[in-house]
């Protein structure tokens, strides 16, 4: 469901904030101090960075430039050890019996029980292998309005904070008062923020 | 205010200019008239969300089906219920889009804009891939300057209070009007 898909679902965002001078300069040394990590080979538990809308594993846009006219677009790539609670819970309660019978006690203290369950986790984890999800993005520097293809609240709060560390520059939400507000002139703000529900029948 | 607040106080704006929508474009046989554009065809098809009410009160009805089997919406409208989603078919001269608008976020959702490249224009060079990414864009940026066409003409009705009271006569004909 993203920009090159058949179909697409999105949100819009305004962009706030002055673009740098040279800014296509700038993006690009932003997006390279913020392409995404591969975390395949090491137990780091997440990445997140920027890589290309036509490959996920071209974080280094020798493929395809971000910048389309003028237009910047990108994919923000998110990599997640993840360990589910099932089974962290079972791995947790194989080691508590196995300490138990070694050291012969009857039970174990709150604090050896939190010990083990994070040295089990991490021991989990490493062994997870990090999940892949992408979102694309298409920002149209002319009109300062960005179109960012997921409607998942969590997607785009994780775009919002990436988006601010790369670009120093924030994003908001084009809900209908919003976009409203950019479409009419300043004569009818008034007017509409004063505007209430009406009954259609 | 912010965001979290705008989008529970202001939610029935998207809705009531999505209910407006499907009376300008059923008032004139699936027809609505854009400024600097003209005549635009917009079909409400397929696929309607309904809603009313908050908290426990809350009522929401799903209707599918094609544009003459959407009397359930219609009786929907009857009982004060307001538009939340639509399956919308726009064509613009040769061009065609398909994309249900989630109307309290407005959201764009499944939008299938027009294909305009045949699958042997579609070469790998820098050259290629940059103007099929603006098509692409240039194609989805033309879907949202219509709806946002389509909102201004609505919200300067709406902060209108004559305009907006003539209309809401006229809509308020249109939902009671017999099948």
């Amino acid at each position: 469901m993203g920009l090159l898909s058949s179909s697409a679902t999105f949100v819009r965002y305004a962009v706030e904030g002055e673009l740098p001078p040279n800014f296509l300069d700038f993006a690009a040394e932003r997006i390279a101090a913020n392409a995404y990590r591969d975390i395949d080979d090491n137990y780091e538990e997440r990445s997140v960075g920027w890589v290309s809308v036509l490959n996920m594993f071209d974080s280094s846009f020798e493929y395809a430039s971000f910048a389309a006219g003028d237009h910047i677009v990108l994919t923000l790539r998110v990599d997640e050890r993840t360990v589910s609670p099932k089974i962290l819970k079972k791995f947790t309660m194989k080691e508590e019996a196995r300490l138990l019978k070694e050291r012969q006690i009857p039970k174990l203290s709150r604090t050896q029980k939190i010990e083990i369950k994070e040295s089990v986790k991490l021991m989990l984890m490493k062994k997870a292998v990090p999940s892949p999800t992408t979102y694309d993005l298409c920002w149209n520097l002319s009109e300062g309005t960005l179109l960012f293809f997921s409607t998942s609240q969590k997607a785009q709060t994780e775009l919002e904070d990436f988006f601010k560390k790369t670009f120093d520059l924030s994003l908001r939400l084009q809900i209908p008062y919003l976009t409203a507000e950019h479409l009419l002139k300043p004569e009818y703000h008034d007017a509409l923020s004063r505007l209430t529900p009406d009954i259609l029948i | 205010m912010d965001l979290v607040d705008l989008i529970v106080e202001k939610r029935f704006l998207g809705q009531e200019f999505l209910t407006w929508l499907w009376y300008k474009s059923d008032e004139r046989g699936g027809t609505v008239f854009l400024p600097g554009t003209g005549d635009t065809q917009l079909v409400f098809e397929k696929h309607m969300l309904l809603e009313y009410g908050e908290g426990e009160a809350f009522e929401k009805i799903i209707c599918q089906g094609l544009q003459a089997e959407l009397n359930e919406a219609r009786t929907g409208l009857r009982m004060g219920k307001k538009l939340e989603q639509a399956r919308i078919h726009i064509i613009q001269g040769e061009y065609e889009w398909h994309m249900t608008l989630k109307a309290s976020l407005l959201e764009f959702r499944s939008v299938k804009p027009p294909k305009t490249m045949a699958g042997s224009e579609e070469g790998a060079t820098a050259e290629a891939v940059e103007g099929r990414l603006l098509d692409r864009i240039g194609m989805l940026e033309t879907a949202t300057r219509t709806i946002d066409e389509l909102f201004r003409v609505f919200l300067e009705i709406r902060t209108s209070p004559a305009a907006w009271q003539e209309e809401l006569d006229r809509i308020r004909k249109w939902i009671r009007k017999p099948e």
